[in-house]
């Protein structure tokens, strides 16, 4: 038995001409968490995907050994049957089928040739109890959220037992307490003797959990660390090259008073499936104020931001600056001057058969043309001002957002929504997924526009940024705000036990009731 | 890591071979103009004949009135739907047409507003079902085909709908360009005008949203009910206007005028690389589709390939160009270039 259980030689990768991997030996020992990381765009998913088969042999260069010796899968089924499991950091579920249907998928029979639905509900809700996640397995996976569909995605990867798990960006819309149920399986499946591949952007988790870390810079290993060496700063280092200053920029101006956005008795029906929608929700936020709202996946947060938009259907009363508005639909709410950056790319955010310059002018047509005829040169202006702004790391505009890392399709996402200068601004889990020193870039421009008038609402599963940012913050809980402080009065605590205190009252009410 | 290490692995960078036939496979219409170019050639080697005055003439004829609907097919595919009424629409149209011309005596022109009425309701019709009611536009609009040959049949009582007036038969035997009348000039026009559209404007940047994923469409702010709407009235009228230009040209409005054509739309424009799932295409490449559809016809016939063969032909041509496109996407998708 090798020392190490997988590991890769001098792995190169081209993509029409970009070179993405330019020679990567990674070796990663039996029984470790082992972390991969790098910036947007490093070759990090493209690294795993080589490793599981969705590249297939002979469309890279170099090698593989699993155990030691030399493995070329054809496909991720084949990866699978070798031991090796994957979870892709863009979620790739079925919609139609239900949660335990995703979870079995072309494995439903369970080895025998009739498929036993009864047997494989049990095995789902038996995955997801160690996983520790609330989700019913009969729930159809349409009815969903991002980071439920994320879960969804892991269990699938548990389910086959592999021997070696690679997670690509696995918590990256996870709320804190998923993330520590998430950990407390791979703990487990370390215990047992697997080997994890881990992805992320979250540098503290490497801290939490993680044996050793190789650091990914344009393809190339460009630093290797024992976990004797780890240290947040030094991996930003490795990663960028560049040191790190402050990670929440300071608020030079304070909130203005007038009141942006007025959200009175605000009611967001729930889907089928383990979402509450949002219940007799009101807040306030004022123009240049930064609200946060926190609170555990599924609490409803989501839903809050859709009904204001106009997305889900809501009752209750919405003011923007001062006006009562009935939005019925999200024309209503862009013609209001509301914008919504949502949290699932894939699925309701970009365009894959639009170019990326058309995915960030999309909704935003009306400056760059005259009488509704486009006019390129504008246009193309805009994209290259647009790009360089967040320095998208794309091979042309005219390229296909499917060719972008995950972390640059968010910043066109991000492009979008800035386009057209809303006045309120509602951003869920706006850094999904991106590295820490465009993370920081985000949290520079999310301030700058507050100091530029914005009213900001932002949902965030990691309860530092939400915290970090926000002037002040309100926890969500079961579709309702169970508490909120405002800036330096509240901590990650505070919002825990606001929302364990919240489910208490609920269990009670329930028994009492 | 050293930098020798940067060589990269035997095929790790494409050659220039590679790079001009990954230039070709991502290029969209490029594909079905070298094979219409081919054929072309093909049939003209083996029979001169095939390039006459006269027959080129009939083909372009013949794909004037069945490229008007291909167009408005075109942008409804490109809106994420499709319509499989226009054979029976433009027929409606057409005798109903006739029909207030002759039977109601109605002045030319106002009748032929009736036949575009018609086309127009019919894909207003088809365009509310699908949207509103969330019918798909497979079972709608195949619906909409029995229910307009059943009307087809009711109005005229199964005779051929003649004389026209004079007028209508003039504007039908009028010869603008090179032998070609006003359904070629119409066509030509349209085709102008919808591919601007769709290539330069806001309406088709929203159109190209809408099908490619209608609720990130929704959720910039695009009305896609409408989009989606228009695009099925669009598709009608112009069916009405195909119908209407056969009638004109035959100076009689038969039973049978548009019968069959849907099918023949849908083929072609799926050749020409507009997908079926929406959010893809360009009308040039819809109607280059129909005509190269038309090409292989005419040159089986010219070279005397029995009838039964040039059907087969059809369905060969129409399921390998759509494995073609759909083999060239994985391609493109994959990066697959090692
Ligand atoms: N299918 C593709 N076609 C063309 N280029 C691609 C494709 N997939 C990835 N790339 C390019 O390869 C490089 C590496 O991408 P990869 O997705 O591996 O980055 P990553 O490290 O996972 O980044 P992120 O943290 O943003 O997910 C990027 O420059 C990307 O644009
Ligand atoms: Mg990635």
């Amino acid at each position: 038995m090798s020392e190490f259980a997988i590991e890769t030689r001098e792995v190169t990768k081209s993509f029409a001409g970009i070179q993405a991997l330019r020679g990567v030996d990674l070796a990663v020992r039996r029984g470790d968490i082992h972390a991969l990381l790098g910036q947007n765009g490093a070759g990090k998913s493209t690294l795993v995907k080589i490793m599981n088969g969705v590249y297939p042999a002979g469309r890279y260069g170099g090698q593989i050994l699993l155990d030691g010796k030399p493995a070329s899968f054809r496909s991720t089924d084949d990866a699978r049957r070798g031991g090796v499991g994957y979870v892709p950091q863009e979620i790739e579920v079925l919609d139609q089928l239900t949660v335990a249907e995703n979870v079995f998928a072309g494995h439903m029979g369970l080895g025998r040739a009739l498929v036993d639905r009864a047997e494989v509900v049990r095995r789902t809700a038996g995955i997801f109890a160690e996983m520790g996640v609330a989700i019913n397995p009969n729930a159809v996976v349409a009815a969903l959220r991002g980071a439920q569909r994320h879960l969804v995605m892991i269990a699938r990867a548990i389910s086959a037992k592999p021997s070696v798990l690679m997670l690509d960006e696995p918590t990256s819309s996870l709320s804190a307490q998923e993330v520590t149920a998430l950990f407390a399986v791979l703990r487990r499946l370390k215990a047992q003797g697997k080997t994890i591949i881990y992805i992320t952007h979250r540098l503290p988790e490497v801290l939490d959990i993680c044996d050793r870390a190789t650091v990914l810079r344009d393809g190339r290993v460009g630093d290797e660390f024992d976990r004797a060496d780890f240290d947040q700063d030094r991996f930003i280092y490795a990663m960028s090259g560049h040191r790190l200053q402050q990670l929440f920029p300071a608020r030079a101006d304070a909130p203005r008073d007038r009141v942006m956005l007025e959200v009175a008795g605000l009611t967001v029906p729930g889907h089928t499936g383990a979402i509450h929608g949002a219940r007799d929700v009101s807040f306030q936020v004022r123009a240049g104020e930064i609200l946060g709202l926190a609170g555990l996946l599924g609490s409803g947060r989501s839903e809050i931001l859709h009904g204001i938009y106009g997305r889900s259907p809501a009752t209750g009363t919405i003011r923007v600056d001062g006006q009562a508005l009935r939005i019925a639909s999200p024309a209503e709410a862009r013609a209001a001057g509301i914008a919504l950056l949502t949290e699932d790319r894939k699925h309701d955010g970009l365009l894959f058969n639009q170019t990326i310059g058309a995915n960030i002018t999309i909704g935003n047509l009306s400056a760059l043309s005259t009488r509704g005829i486009l006019r390129p040169e504008r246009e193309r202006s805009a994209i290259l001002t647009a790009l360089r702004e967040l320095s998208v790391k794309a091979p042309s505009p005219t390229a296909s957002p499917a060719q972008l890392s995950g972390g640059n399709q968010q910043k066109l996402l991000f492009a979008r929504v800035l386009m057209r200068m809303p006045r309120i601004l509602l951003l869920d889990e706006p850094t999904k997924g991106v590295d820490a020193a465009t993370r920081a870039e985000i949290y520079r421009l999310i301030v700058e526009l507050a100091g530029q008038g914005v009213a900001l609402v932002i949902v965030s599963s990691e309860l530092e940024e939400v915290i970090g940012l926000s002037d002040r913050v309100l926890t969500v809980a079961d579709g309702r705000i169970v508490g909120g402080f405002a800036r330096g009065e509240g901590d990650e605590e505070r919002v825990m036990r606001d929302v364990a205190q919240a489910q208490a009252r609920d269990l009670a009410a329930v028994q009492a009731g | 890591m050293a930098e020798a290490n940067v060589t990269p692995s035997r095929g790790a960078q494409p050659t220039g071979s590679r790079k001009i036939l990954m230039q070709l496979v991502t290029g969209g219409e490029v594909g079905v103009i070298a094979a219409l170019v081919l054929l072309t050639l093909v049939f003209w080697l083996m029979e001169p004949a095939f390039l006459s005055q006269r027959n080129v003439r009939a083909i372009l004829a013949v794909v004037s009135f069945v490229g008007i609907i291909a167009i408005g097919q075109t942008i409804l595919m490109v809106a994420g739907e499709f319509d499989l009424s226009v054979g029976s629409v433009a027929g409606l149209s057409a005798v109903v047409a006739a029909k207030l011309m002759t039977a109601a005596a109605l002045p030319v022109p106002l009748a032929v507003l009736g036949g575009l009425g018609v086309g127009l309701g019919l894909g207003l019709v088809n365009g509310l079902v699908v949207v509103r009611l969330g019918i798909p536009a497979f079972i709608q609009t195949l619906g909409v085909l029995f229910v307009g040959q059943g009307l087809i049949q009711v109005v005229t009582g199964g005779y051929p709908v003649y004389p026209l007036p004079e007028a209508v038969s003039a504007f039908g035997r009028a010869n603008l360009v090179w032998g070609l009348g006003w359904s070629f000039v119409f066509f030509l026009a349209a085709l102008l005008v919808a591919d601007f559209v769709l290539r330069r404007t806001v309406v088709g940047r929203n159109m190209y949203a809408t099908g490619g994923n209608r609720e990130v469409a929704r959720l910039v702010g695009i009305n896609t009910n409408r989009y989606k709407i228009a695009a099925f009235m669009t598709v009608g009228g112009l069916a009405s206007v195909a119908g209407m230009f056969v009638m004109a040209d035959m100076a009689t409005a038969t039973t049978t005028v548009g019968s069959g054509w849907e099918l023949t739309v849908i083929a072609g424009v799926v050749v020409g690389g507009v997908s079926l799932f929406g959010g893809a295409g360009t009308v040039i490449g819809g109607v280059i589709g129909i005509l190269l559809l038309r090409v292989v016809q005419s040159g089986l016939v010219i070279i005397g390939v029995d009838a039964n063969w040039q059907q087969i032909a059809v369905g060969v041509i129409m399921v390998l160009a759509v494995g073609i496109d759909i083999l060239r996407r994985r391609y493109i998708a994959s990066g697959r270039t090692a």
